[in-house]
């Protein structure tokens, strides 16, 4: 396995090399330039081309990605031309951390329901509790965010006043409240709907049948031979989502004022900042390509039929 | 098209990551509610000049430290209270670099230059407590303040100014905004070209004598030395601080900044060296998170917020609670307008431009569809802009006129008339229902069909300079100094690049560079109104709105704000009242 691990990794950087080339090259020869909207609607033809030669935007497309590959070689990912002066990874690094943040907490709201939802209604498959749970949570997953988050808002800050309407204080912070349930909640369908499914299967195995004939109280089955192993396909399919939790949309951030990175990104493609986004591309691809990784690491721990080679 | 859906195809690539994590991803950014500007807000955000038109403000719990500091010395010598703002976050804190309203409103804040604009957009002195201009109008010597001082304490000299200068237009500082504000200075050129590093035009005579001397008489310099690019920053402060030495700025301003992180928060406090009146707040504190604005002024977040066009009728009623905090300022700088090619048929004949004019009811759009939030334009300066022109005519609303113009013109047969495209800056979203009426009253009134197309902002920048379009729309301009120069010169000069129309009147530009040298104030403010007439009426443009008046909550307990049409350091005058 450790070869398949090793041989995995050793592809990254060529892919990283690949990505990067495209997205170099793809952005260079796109539509419009950082200068010019720099400038805005001012547009004086001197200051732009002293600008890009300030820059290095007229030097030849090769030596701009060699000088770029060297670079984030060493882990510098240049300057962003938008934030004038400000390193790329250091950007990047402070508004994903905040993304993540936001996820995690997201992700903990819906374990919390999606979990123990789909044990309850994998109790109670055969009744008219299991399709409409799950109806239910359908509904809650079709709210588009931006119905969800006003009606939040409203609920939680304007009338009850238990949180602050926006901004951003860290994971401990109150603020923190909103974007958990309203990204969290419409996540709960999903993992509802797989707990279900993965306790029933587990639900049929023989040993809980044995466990049953041994006269196990219900109880007793259910949290140890049951749960335990419905979880297990959960936490293997959470791995996957990983590398997705390095963002967060910039509808939710906008609304609520998260200084995460998506909003950032949008940002960073409308005003032409190149360095932005290819470092932007290049640690999520790198991230997607880890995530699967782990993934696959992850199943095959858990079933030993799968081999990884 | 290829290039286009390459670059599509990243796009789209992009947005996979982004909506990983399922989001649901929508085409229209969705605006800040605090924003009052309907149509064109994602333009006028873009383009430099004015602030205020949307105060985006706010910030951490307003309570904090509202009355400690209360004794019974002078209260103004004491500063107190907190402010709290909504901001984004600032492209830059560097001086020479700012070109933006964002950044400007903190940077008017932190340092200074030899003159400013008070309020009323006077000019005051700053760091300069005088000034003499040489008969000829072409050397200005100032005389620096003997309490001028860094924040650190260090004097201010001449030198600095010198320095400062010679770095803001330096190639390496890569300055976009040198060339407009410093370009007049003789010898500034040559530095911007990499010929030398020192202005032949600007001399250091002593400590606090600093000489200047621009290439012809201009009377909007000193309203240009207002801006940031003009500033002066600290040696030291610069060299040793490195690429971010704006994070622990040594500035000359009446605040000090004390904290920022990106995405987060500015805090400013209190410069208790400043040179002129002191601040009488403690602190202010901007939220850079953004938010929700009308929802964290409601929840005492923030003490202002802009009121856009949905929250406004239920403000304006009496009775909500609301209603006691609003305060109505004067309008921005800035015109909108739809540009036309006059190059390009059918807009090369200027009966048919003027036939379009005519037929669009700007009174009926502004009354119901922007509840009168803006003010139709008839002209191209603003109201209460030096050089506005009350008596301007314009081309108003005469169906009549406007169809016998269509007949007499060129393009009189619809069979023969070119296919009409009107082009705006955009990305999926609707193009503002002010377009959208505009046009039906062309089709009913005219019979004539004209198309909308959205073109994302970075290409349609582009495709502006390129003059690749027939009509364009979407766009504002806005004021970077309150002078007709800097409205009329720049966009309708034949030989201007801002003059993406391509008008061209010999007569009209004649004017223009007759009142460029014109010393004599009311004779220079005759040619500008004499050219904008000519503008007018040969309707290079369909001029649409200027910013109506502006709708804003302010907490009542926040005095001395002032809401100004341009960007200017105001915040010492605030005070909070207990």
């Amino acid at each position: 396995m450790w070869v398949y691990i090793t041989r995995r990794l050793l592809w990254l950087p060529v892919l990283l090399l690949m990505v990067s080339a495209v997205t170099f090259v793809l952005g260079t020869y796109g539509p419009g330039d950082p200068v010019r909207v720099m400038l805005g609607t001012k547009y004086d033809e001197d200051t732009a081309d002293r600008l890009r030669s300030s820059l290095g935007l007229d030097r030849p497309i090769v030596v701009q990605y060699i000088d770029y590959v060297s670079g984030a070689i060493r882990g510098d990912f240049g300057e962003s031309l938008r934030y004038r002066g400000r390193s790329v990874g250091s950007l990047l690094a402070s508004k994903m951390w905040v993304s993540f943040q936001v996820n995690l907490a997201a992700m903990v709201v819906s374990l919390s329901i999606g979990l123990p939802l789909g044990f309850w209604i994998a109790r109670h498959q055969g009744s008219w509790i299991d399709p409409a749970a799950i109806s239910f949570t359908l509904v809650l997953m079709s709210i588009p965010i931006m119905v969800s988050i006003p009606i939040v808002l409203w609920a939680l800050c304007l009338k009850l006043s238990w949180v602050p309407c926006s901004g951003w204080g860290g994971f401990f912070d109150l603020r923190i409240v909103v974007p958990a349930i309203t990204m969290g909640v419409p996540g709960v369908a999903g993992l509802a709907r797989l707990m279900r499914a993965s306790t029933l299967d587990v639900f049929g195995q023989d040993f809980v049948r044995t466990a049953r004939a041994k006269g196990l109280s219900e109880s007793t089955i259910d949290i140890r031979h049951v749960l335990r192993n419905a979880i297990i396909p959960i936490i293997t399919i959470l791995s996957f989502s990983l590398a997705g939790m390095l963002t967060t949309g910039f509808i939710t951030e906008r609304l609520l004022g998260i200084p995460g990175v998506g909003d950032f990104a949008i940002q960073a493609i409308f005003n032409r900042d190149y360095p932005v986004i290819m470092a932007f591309t290049m640690i999520l691809s790198a991230a997607f390509v880890v995530a699967n990784l782990l993934a696959d690491i992850a199943y095959s721990l858990i079933d030993p039929r799968i081999r990884l080679s | 098209m290829t290039k286009n859906f390459l670059f599509g195809f990243l796009f789209s690539v992009l947005l996979i990551g982004l909506v990983a994590c399922g989001q649901p991803a929508v085409g229209k950014a969705v605006g800040d509610s605090g924003s009052s500007d309907s149509g064109s807000s994602e333009v006028v955000n873009q383009s430099s000049g004015l602030e205020d038109s949307a105060p985006k403000t706010g910030a951490e719990k307003s309570s904090a430290t509202k009355s400690e500091l209360k004794t019974l010395a002078d209260v103004s010598e004491q500063p107190s209270g907190v402010f709290n703002r909504l901001w984004s976050d600032p492209p830059t804190l560097d001086p020479h670099l700012t070109s933006d309203t964002t950044s400007a409103g903190v940077v008017v804040e932190i340092f200074g230059g030899l003159v400013g604009f008070d309020t009323n957009l006077q000019l005051i002195p700053d760091l300069a407590d005088s000034w003499d201009v040489s008969t000829d109008g072409l050397t200005y010597t100032f005389k620096i303040r003997e309490n001028a001082a860094f924040h650190d304490g260090t004097k201010v000299t001449a030198g600095d100014f010198k320095w400062s200068l010679e770095r803001a237009v330096n190639p390496d500082t890569a300055s976009p905004t040198a060339k407009t504000y410093l370009g007049d200075i003789v010898g500034v050129e040559d530095v911007l070209e990499g010929r030398g590093s020192e202005i032949r035009g600007v001399k250091a005579v002593d400590d606090v004598t600093l000489q200047i001397q621009i290439d012809a008489p201009k009377a909007y310099f000193l309203a240009k030395l207002t801006y940031p690019t003009a500033y002066v920053v600290d040696k030291n402060n610069v060299s040793e601080g490195g690429l971010n030495w704006t994070d622990n700025p040594n500035g000359t301003g009446p605040f000090r900044l004390t904290d920022y992180k990106i995405g987060e928060r500015i805090i400013l406090e209190r410069n208790d060296l400043y040179h002129l009146e002191k601040a009488k707040l403690a602190k202010i504190q901007m939220n850079l998170a953004g938010g929700s604005s009308m929802a964290m002024y409601e929840n005492d977040e923030i003490d202002i917020t802009g009121v856009g066009l949905f929250d406004l009728e239920r403000i304006k009623d009496p009775g909500d609670p609301l209603n006691g905090d609003l305060v109505v300022a004067e309008p921005g700088y800035s015109v909108n307008y739809i540009g036309f090619n006059v190059e390009q048929p059918p807009f090369d004949d200027p009966k048919f431009r003027r036939a379009l004019n005519h037929a669009i009811d700007k009174e009926l759009i502004a009354r119901e569809v922007y509840s009168d939030l803006v003010v139709p334009a008839y002209g191209i300066l603003p109201p209460g802009f030096p050089g506005f022109n009350e008596s301007l005519e314009g081309l108003r609303h005469d169906p009549v006129l406007a169809k016998k113009l269509l007949s007499e013109s060129k393009y009189a047969d619809p069979v023969s008339r070119p296919r009409i495209v009107v082009t705006i800056p955009g990305t999926g979203g609707t193009p503002g229902l002010d377009l959208e009426v505009i046009i039906n009253m062309w089709l009913e009134t005219l019979g004539v069909e004209v198309e909308i197309q959205q073109v994302e902002w970075a290409t349609y920048l582009k495709d502006l300079d390129e003059e690749k379009f027939q009509a364009f729309g979407g766009l504002g301009w806005e004021a970077d100094y309150p002078d007709p120069q800097d409205f009329l010169d720049i966009l309708f000069h034949s030989d201007s690049e801002n003059n993406h129309g391509l008008y061209s009147n010999q007569e009209a530009d004649v004017l223009l560079e007759d009142a460029r040298v014109e010393t004599d104030s009311v004779r220079r403010i005759d040619l500008y109104q004499n050219a904008e007439e000519i503008i007018v009426n040969d309707a290079a443009w369909v001029p649409l709105w200027f910013a109506g008046e502006r709708h804003v909550l302010i907490k009542p307990y926040v005095k001395g704000y002032e809401l100004t049409p341009m960007t200017m350091s105001k915040m010492r005058y605030v005070y909070i009242e207990d």
